[in-house]
């Protein structure tokens, strides 16, 4: 047998310095990265590469104030649980009535559904500003017809936290509702039928038996949703506009623009927003390797 | 079992209630702005109340004309379409070839190496675009590096050149023609006669050979070339470093992809052909790839549906200046909507011209699948 002769010794080599320049080429920035958080502005400018002569931990308090990420940091868990807890209760409600209830409606509307995996909502950024505008206008009017408020200036969706979460969790849907309805194909129709004889109505069926049989998916929607949610940038750069209902990525960018020139804090403010979603990736490496693996993600 | 009346009248109910709130949420964030971009590409609509505002009326196709003959529309479709290849043709091969290192067990470690090739994709693309902008920007650590790089070799043939001359005790001309030959050309036109001008200054400057150092510093200071990171505002050439943050981002994702697909695929296949004495390269492809065609079908399907939409990553990066051309179709339709006099109707054709495009794309992408894809594992 040559099983242990899988590839020569230069192959081997070869297919070492490969991984090993590719991986070096994807830790070292970040490594860098956080090295020059800790330096002074001064020294940055005179140096980039090496470790700082004296470690230097004012870039992150004065980062964290200047860029008032204690809110930010607030906001973004706000969206980023709200968002992925309500697609994943509104997929999983609908993967169960896709899967489980015959119905000749379930064709066309999740058809439309997975159609809906290969849109973008980057690319309807444009429209849906109008269309989230354009509602309040609407509502506005309404309620100065019946006198019911006074001024023009009403906003349900626009520049609102309820407005932002209801995009994303519209945005997660179509790859949410695909990825559950499969899922729930799995468990045997046996179960409801069963739950069904005993007198139990479909809302029970939900909450006892599909909802609960659907945590190993709902936690794969989970951690895909997350950091999509979290990263975010297209569209809450112009749906919201007021700056304590920004999210992280927001903040973050302040930190290019105006006070670019203030490296330091430039740096520190970069590593708090890659912590975040680091420390979420090591917590649970092996479901978002699966989640991944389902080919569930756009690059 | 026959099902009751009751039964079936509770069961349409039930779907409904269970189907309505996400279907109303994906028309309310899919549909109604598709619907509403197709109406209002063909209007003169330009802000204020859609209803009961200033009248607006569908006007025809001029926006799509215009979009045809704008420039900077064909600027930012011939990047995206770099973005699209460097992900199709980059990140895919290259995630695919990784993995397969991984999967034959070629190299060791393989859950260490994926697990760190990931990090990129899971980390906000402002984050690592402003990152990498402060790696490329002119006084970047590129330019530091490159800049360091240059200094050195100057030094170097500067040393050289003192040497041959047997000191700085004389000073010829030959000496300083040579120096001029190694200078930065820029720091040269500052003198208005270079060969005496310098020739002065090294004289006069008291430089003997006991104090060189201060001299090969003196004249590294006035004359090393500098690095000049100017091509990066060349068209074309400035979406380099985006296509390389691009495949930098994500080829992890394709590596974890592929490689949990690959270990479906039967041992027992790849062992055979090892057998008969194919290659690991002749494995891979014979193999490997036919097996996973349907997988990368589906890969180059997200990737293309995902590149067409970027935004963040150049936003962060270089906000598709200098001059518009690193723009890509999302910023182009930002721009439009959202920047100096908005044209609302031209930015929501851009907005159905990326979602057409990417059903092109796509469609395609089945097409050639369907035609030369191998059996699916």
């Amino acid at each position: 047998m040559k099983r242990n002769r899988v590839l020569g010794g230069v192959g081997k080599g070869v297919a070492y310095l490969v991984m090993g320049l590719f991986t070096l080429m994807t830790i070292y920035p970040i490594v860098w990265l956080v090295i020059n958080s800790f330096k002074s502005t001064a020294e940055y400018q005179i140096d980039k590469i090496s470790l700082p002569k004296e470690w230097i931990f004012s870039n992150y308090t004065g980062a964290w104030s200047l860029g008032t990420f204690d809110q930010l940091i607030g906001n973004s868990i706000l969206y980023t649980a709200l968002a992925s807890a309500g697609s994943i209760l509104l997929a999983v409600l609908a993967a169960f009535a896709f899967a489980k209830l015959k119905h000749k409606a379930t064709g066309p509307i999740y058809g439309s559904f997975v159609l809906g995996i290969l849109l973008s909502i980057t690319s309807l950024m444009v429209p849906l500003f109008l269309q989230v505008s354009q509602m309040d206008k609407v509502i506005g009017d309404i309620l100065q017809a019946f006198g019911w408020m006074k001024s023009e200036d009403f906003h349900l969706f626009y520049n609102t936290r309820f407005g932002m979460i209801l995009i994303y969790i519209g945005a997660g849907l179509p790859m949410a509702v695909y990825l559950c309805t499969e899922y729930v194909k799995s468990i045997p129709d046996s179960l409801v039928e069963a739950a069904r004889i005993d007198g139990a109505g479909y809302f029970q069926i939900f909450w006892r038996i599909i909802l609960p049989m659907s945590t190993p998916i709902a936690t794969t929607v989970a951690v895909l949703t997350v950091p999509n949610v979290w990263n975010e940038f297209a569209l809450i750069n112009i749906i919201i506009s007021s700056m304590d209902q920004k999210s992280l990525p927001l903040g973050i960018l302040r930190f290019s623009s105006a006070l670019s020139s203030d490296y330091g804090k430039q740096f520190a403010a970069l590593v708090i927003g890659l912590a975040p979603m680091l420390i979420f990736y090591i917590a649970f490496r092996k479901q978002i390797t699966k989640g991944v693996s389902g080919g569930a993600v756009k690059g | 079992m026959v099902a009751p009346l009751r039964n079936k009248v509770e069961t349409s109910r039930a779907y409904w209630t269970f189907v309505i709130p996400a279907f109303f949420l994906y028309l309310l964030v899919f549909a109604f702005p598709i619907v509403l971009s197709v109406i209002l590409s063909v209007s003169n609509y330009n802000g204020g109340k859609l209803f009961g505002g200033d009248a607006w009326t569908i006007v025809g196709f001029q926006q799509y004309e215009k979009l045809i003959n704008d420039p900077n529309f064909w600027m930012a479709l011939k990047n995206n379409v770099y973005i699209v290849l460097i992900s199709v043709f980059g990140q895919i091969p290259l995630g695919f070839v990784l993995a397969y290192l991984i999967y034959r067990k070629i190299v060791k470690w393989g859950e260490g190496w994926q697990a760190i090739l990931y990090v990129p994709a899971i980390i906000s693309v402002i984050v690592l675009g402003m990152m990498w902008k402060l790696v490329f920007a002119p006084n970047g650590v590129l330019a530091d590096v490159m800049n360091g790089m240059y200094a050195e070799t100057f030094l170097t043939s500067l040393k050289h050149i003192v040497q041959s001359a047997g000191g700085l005790t004389h000073v010829t001309d030959d000496f300083v023609k040579q120096l001029m030959n190694i200078s930065n050309a820029a720091s040269l036109q500052s003198f208005a006669h270079p060969v005496s001008d310098l020739k002065d200054l090294i004289v006069g400057g008291g430089y003997t050979d006991q104090n060189l150092p201060v001299f090969l510093s003196d004249m590294k200071n006035l004359l090393a070339p500098t690095w000049s990171p100017d091509f990066l505002n060349q068209q074309d050439v400035s979406m380099v470093p985006i296509m390389f943050v691009t495949l930098w981002c994500w080829t992890g994702m394709y590596l974890i992809l592929f490689h949990a697909n690959m270990q479906k695929i039967d041992d027992q296949i790849i062992e055979a052909a090892r057998i008969d004495g194919a290659s690991e390269l002749q494995v891979m492809w014979n193999v490997i790839v036919p097996n996973l065609s349907g997988v990368i079908a589906n890969a180059a399907i997200l990737c293309i549906a995902g590149s067409l939409n970027t935004f963040a990553l150049i936003w962060a990066m270089t906000e598709g200046g200098p001059m518009h051309i690193t723009q890509v179709l999302a910023i182009y339709m930002y721009q439009n909507a959202f920047v100096g006099h908005p044209n609302f109707p031209l930015a929501n054709a851009i907005s159905l011209a990326i979602v057409l495009f990417s059903f092109l794309l796509i469609g395609v992408t089945l097409y050639i699948e369907k035609k030369f894809g191998g059996k699916q594992a």
